[in-house]
């Protein structure tokens, strides 16, 4: 035993699959002891806040200031005077305020906002210009008047008249230092419902991995069973198994699974429930392949031996054939594992998973990113890390299996 | 023995194999309605839902139906284009495509082919061209009158003028002399009478919803229409919803209704069936490509409303197209590559669009709410179930809800708060706020989240977590609802899901339970159900009397089958007394105490729980080919209902295309 798991670990490719699995499962298992906020708290009000981190504008209004004598890179108009505001503005004078396009110098800031400033009114309906282009134009006029603005932004406070009254002006050379400020991290931005996604992305890990490990379990448990009976005893029993299985392997088991997850309702979907149908339509494969190697196993000599000895049939099955398929048994149920989880991802893609406001799973947030379109709006932290983690889940579990069959398959073995 | 056995094995094996095939064919099939329904935040916040929503049904009839669709279509092509036309048109029909500068492309309206063009259809999906609503359609048929929701008011179309007698029995239409059927003969009273009549007679759910308030349609010569109303003690029973005829009901021909009787033996429902793809109609554009791919509608160059009466000119497209996306995120794709003019559907962040991808994307507002909204998608508890028949269960979990949240990040931004909208019977418009006094109910409101205040009123009330399981219990039952909405309704489903939040807070247990569409109507229509959410009534002629009425209903309730309100059946005989004297009464200060009563009962009872707001219909437009679309500073009164519905129809008289 010793020696095999030792072999095991002497494989690369196991070792690699093996270390990628574990750390993965260790996140699960450290990152919520210091992060214990719940998971599925919605903090950020709108849709996908990109990644980063968020500060308290009003404690960083009122947080005591330093002064820092840094050379601004840029002006602050030269940032807004981008090449194509540049171009948008010429376009604009020349076509909707008629000036010669030759008093136009496209790099001449200070020039460029003067004109500007003389030839644009936000009031005005110019012709010939879309409603986005009107809309974009006064934009832009807002931000080179902020531009434009002399350093200084004042806080002024209402006093018990109602009035404004001033009681601060912050400078373009205050600083605060972040630590005096209440900040908020999210590596991973937020989901549709402000949620932190990388804390929900371990919760959702943790419970698609149970998910995953139930329905191996069971599949496995039920196939082996069924193959072990199939196999040793053969005749009617083999029959009817092998025709249940059959059955089995002939609908897709992907539509039973719809079937059943719509027919138990929301009400007992719970991650529990979701490993278990998984797990009961999952089975079919593993009894098939368990019996077709009890079979060639049940002739052997060792086996007519025991036979011979009078031992019982469950004696039999236990001493002398379940070793000799214990590996393949345990390669089988780590793709079950895979295939488990990923079953639930597919599950909840398509609403069937568990209840959203209850537990977080891999697919419950694929589902909502999809539903809010966060492919279409670039919102990749919404769902990218989620692929990235179930690849390298149903990666890792696949090497592990590799690395186990070359140990375990005489022929591959070198 | 053995060979039999494995006979009779094979057997079975062959019959698994088939039934297993057909097993999967229906996954197919289930998958496939899915995706249609998809588009649910795309769905009109309206009462039409009911006819639009039946297209599931509709997805095995489609394949049938383009056959014969395409070849009545070269026919009825062949008599209306002229023959040198003719050629080009045929080649780019087949081609199935129209000049892009001539044809405007709508999205979010249509999500198949189109089963039929009957008006009186109960199972149309027909978006393109049939919204028999407040706000109605008006591109192939035409109703007597347009609504604008900008300021409530009708725009004439058919009909010139109309008026009222003096006891308010009576309503006289004058009708547009140059109006004119596709086919060239005259629009006459007598078709005005013969489409109501027609509608009463084959009981469509028009014809049904109308003839319990209109007594009689008469033509008194071509020109003028008589309605009178049903009188009850001297008064019309609703002079509201007699006046709604008038630019809800589209208009049908005599002549061709009498051929369509005719064909189908006057049987009601063969009648309400027929697919009408020859109708004779008065609007603007005649159907011209319907398939699985897309719909497309054609200028009728001959259109009445060219007459200085009217319009005075052409509308400026050629075509109307409306390609047919599998779901919002097709949709969305095409309009930010401009394949898309103007799209009715919910996107998520949608200034991005502008800011971001610097698009050249605009919405009717340019700042949140980004459009015009006038819908109240709501909540509604059914107060037959144990527990939400307290009204203190209902009113914690209305206190207990992140109406912020839902607005912010369900709604996307796309929702005036209820800071800024106290909740009441009305809609967010200046229009509808006028009649009801808020500071009156001021002390009615609930703050944002309020779970402490909500704790505490189940407290106080008795309703609490005896046995230590984290739920309260009311008569030893815990407290344990479902909140269904359909499923892929993305808006409705995340705004589910933070009520289902709330409760946990409240120690009341909420699931969200989201069916295909086709089994939450059943739920809905017939209260079955615990929470549902759907919309009360955007902008109209009747409002804020409708969405009075959409709240408290008894009538409604009482009706087997409910799509018009008061799902949860709550009655209040107060608030059935109020509902009854508005129709008839005209002084504003008693409208407004009524309205104001039944806003203190909504808020205290909390039958049903407002949500958010919502606009009628989504608008975003994309100027790559057309411009000149309505915005909301262009000063020009054309609402954003996609230049089809209502007054909104204006714009595409107005629209020009980007140099």
């Amino acid at each position: 035993m010793k020696n095999t798991i030792k072999q095991v670990f002497h494989s690369g490719k196991f070792l690699f699959g093996f270390v990628i699995f574990m750390f993965i499962l260790l996140t699960v298992l450290i990152y919520p002891i210091f992060v214990t906020a719940d998971p599925l708290q919605m903090i950020g009000q709108g849709n996908f806040f990109k990644p980063g981190t968020y500060v308290s504008v009003e404690e960083s209004a009122l947080e005591k200031t330093y002064t820092l004598q840094i050379p601004k890179q840029f002006s602050k108009l030269e940032m807004v005077l981008d090449v194509d505001t540049r171009a948008s503005i010429q376009d604009f004078l020349i076509k909707q305020a008629g000036v010669a396009e030759s008093e136009i110098d496209v790099t001449d800031a200070e020039g460029l906002v003067a004109l500007w400033k003389a030839n644009y009114d936000p009031n005005t309906k110019y012709k010939g210009l879309t409603t986005a282009k009107r809309k974009a134009l006064r934009r832009l006029d807002g931000q080179i008047t902020a531009a434009m603005k002399d350093s200084g932004v004042i806080i002024a406070e209402k006093d018990e008249e109602g009035t404004l009254q001033q009681s601060k002006v912050i400078k373009d050379t205050d600083y605060i230092n972040i630590k005096d400020v209440t900040t908020k991290t999210f590596l991973l931005g937020t989901d549709n419902f402000g949620r932190d996604v990388l804390t929900e992305l371990v919760a959702a890990t943790k419970s698609s991995l149970k998910i995953g490990l139930l329905a191996g379990l069971i599949a496995t448990a039920i196939g082996l069973l069924l193959g072990l009976i199939a196999g040793y005893m053969g005749g009617l029993a083999d029959n009817i198994i092998i025709f249940i299985t059959n059955l089995f392997t002939v609908i897709p088991s992907f539509v039973i699974l719809i079937l059943i997850s719509y027919s138990v309702g929301d009400k007992a979907r719970g991650i529990a429930m979701v490993g278990i149908i998984i797990g009961i339509t999952s089975w079919p494969w593993t009894t098939r392949s368990v019996r077709s190697q009890v079979i060639s196993l049940r002739n052997r000599d060792h086996v007519n031996l025991s036979k011979l000895s009078g031992h019982s049939m469950f004696r039999i099955i236990f001493t002398d054939i379940l070793p000799y398929i214990a590996s393949y048994v345990v390669m089988a149920m780590i793709l079950q594992i895979s295939s488990g989880i990923l079953a639930e991802a597919q599950l909840s893609m398509i609403g069937l998973g568990p209840a959203t406001t209850k537990t977080a799973t891999l697919g419950l947030m694929m589902q909502w990113a999809m539903q809010y379109s966060a492919h279409l709006n670039g919102s990749w932290w919404a769902y990218f890390p989620v692929v990235i983690l179930i690849a390298l889940i149903s990666f890792s579990l696949n090497l592990m299996n590799t690395g186990m069959d070359q140990v375990f398959n005489p022929q591959l073995r070198d | 023995m053995k060979k039999n056995l494995q006979k009779v094995m094979s057997l079975l094996c062959v019959s698994a194999l088939s039934l297993s095939m057909l097993a999967g064919c229906g996954g197919g099939n289930n998958g496939g309605t899915t995706t249609t329904e998809t588009p649910a935040a795309t769905e009109e916040a309206s009462t039409e839902a009911p006819a639009a929503e039946e297209k599931t049904e509709d997805t095995a009839e489609e394949t049938t139906e383009e056959t014969t669709e395409e070849t009545t279509e070269e026919t009825t092509e062949e008599t209306t284009e002229e023959a040198a036309e003719e050629t080009t048109e045929e080649a780019s029909a087949d081609g199935e495509s129209t000049p892009r500068n001539e044809t405007l492309y709508e999205a979010g309206q249509q999500w198949g082919t189109i089963n039929d063009w009957n008006p009186m259809s109960a199972n149309s999906n027909n978006g393109l061209a049939l919204s028999a609503n407040d706000v109605a359609r008006e591109l192939v048929y035409e109703t007597l009158f347009m609504f604008n929701p900008l300021d409530g008011e009708l725009y004439p179309l058919l009909g010139t003028e109309y008026s009222w007698n003096d006891d308010n029995t009576e309503l006289t239409v004058k009708l547009n002399a140059d109006a004119k059927w596709s086919d060239g003969t005259a629009f006459t009273a007598e078709d005005v009478a013969y489409t109501y009549d027609t509608h009463v007679k084959y009981q469509s759910s028009q014809g049904s919803d109308f003839s319990t308030y209109v007594d009689a349609v008469e033509a008194v010569d071509d020109a003028t229409v008589l309605i009178k109303a049903k009188v009850e003690g001297g008064k019309a029973i609703n002079p509201l919803k007699v006046t709604s005829m008038l630019n809800t009901m589209y208009m049908m021909q005599k002549a061709y209704l009498q051929t369509v009787e005719e064909r189908n033996g006057e049987d009601a429902d063969k009648v309400k069936q027929d697919t009408m793809e020859d109708m004779a109609h008065t609007g603007p554009y005649a159907p011209y490509i319907s398939n699985d791919q897309k719909a497309v509608l054609q200028r009728d160059d001959n259109y009445w409303g060219q007459a200085d009466s009217m319009w005075g000119k052409l509308p400026v497209p050629k075509y109307i197209a409306h390609t047919i996306y599998k779901d919002n995120a097709a949709g969305q794709v095409a309009l930010s590559q401009g394949e898309v003019d103007v799209c009715q559907q919910f996107i998520t962040d949608v200034q991005n669009l502008w800011l971001e991808d610097q698009l050249p994307i605009s919405t009717w507002l340019d700042e949140a709410p980004y459009g015009q909204c006038e819908a109240i998608p709501s909540m509604f508890f059914n107060v037959e179930r144990e527990g939400l028949d307290q009204k203190e269960v209902r009113r914690a979990i209305a206190m207990a809800v992140d109406y912020e949240q839902i607005i912010a990040s369900a709604m996307s931004g796309q929702s005036p708060t209820f800071d800024e909208y106290p909740r009441s019977i009305v809609g967010p418009t200046a229009g509808e706020r006028k009649y009801v006094d808020f500071d009156a109910i001021a002390d009615l409101q609930w703050e944002n989240a309020d779970v402490d205040g909500a704790n505490k009123l189940l407290d106080d009330a008795g309703i609490v977590d005896g046995d230590g399981d984290g739920i309260r219990e009311y008569n030893g039952k815990n407290l344990s609802f479902k909140a269904e909405c359909p499923s892929g309704w993305s808006d409705w489903n995340a705004s589910m899901e933070i009520v289902a939040a709330a409760g946990e807070k409240i120690g009341i247990d909420i699931q969200t339970y989201f069916p295909e569409a086709s089994s939450f109507y059943d739920d809905m229509t017939t209260c079955n159900f615990d929470i549902c959410m759907w919309s009360a009534p955007g902008a109209g002629v009747m409002n804020p009397y409708s969405k009075g009425m959409f709240y408290f209903s008894e009538e409604y309730a009482k009706l087997a089958s409910n799509w018009s309100g008061n799902f949860g059946h709550y009655m209040n005989d107060d608030a059935e007394a109020i509902l009854e004297a508005i129709p008839t009464e005209t002084d504003e200060a008693k409208l407004k105490e009524y309205y104001t009563e039944l806003s203190r009962i909504l808020l205290e009872e909390c039958p049903a729980v407002a949500l958010m707001y919502r606009p009628q219909l989504f608008y975003a437009v994309n100027e790559s080919v057309w411009t000149n679309f309505p915005a909301a500073d262009d000063g020009r009164n054309i609402p954003p209902t996609d230049c089809t519905d209502g007054y909104g129809i204006a714009a595409l008289y107005e629209l020009e295309l980007v140099e």
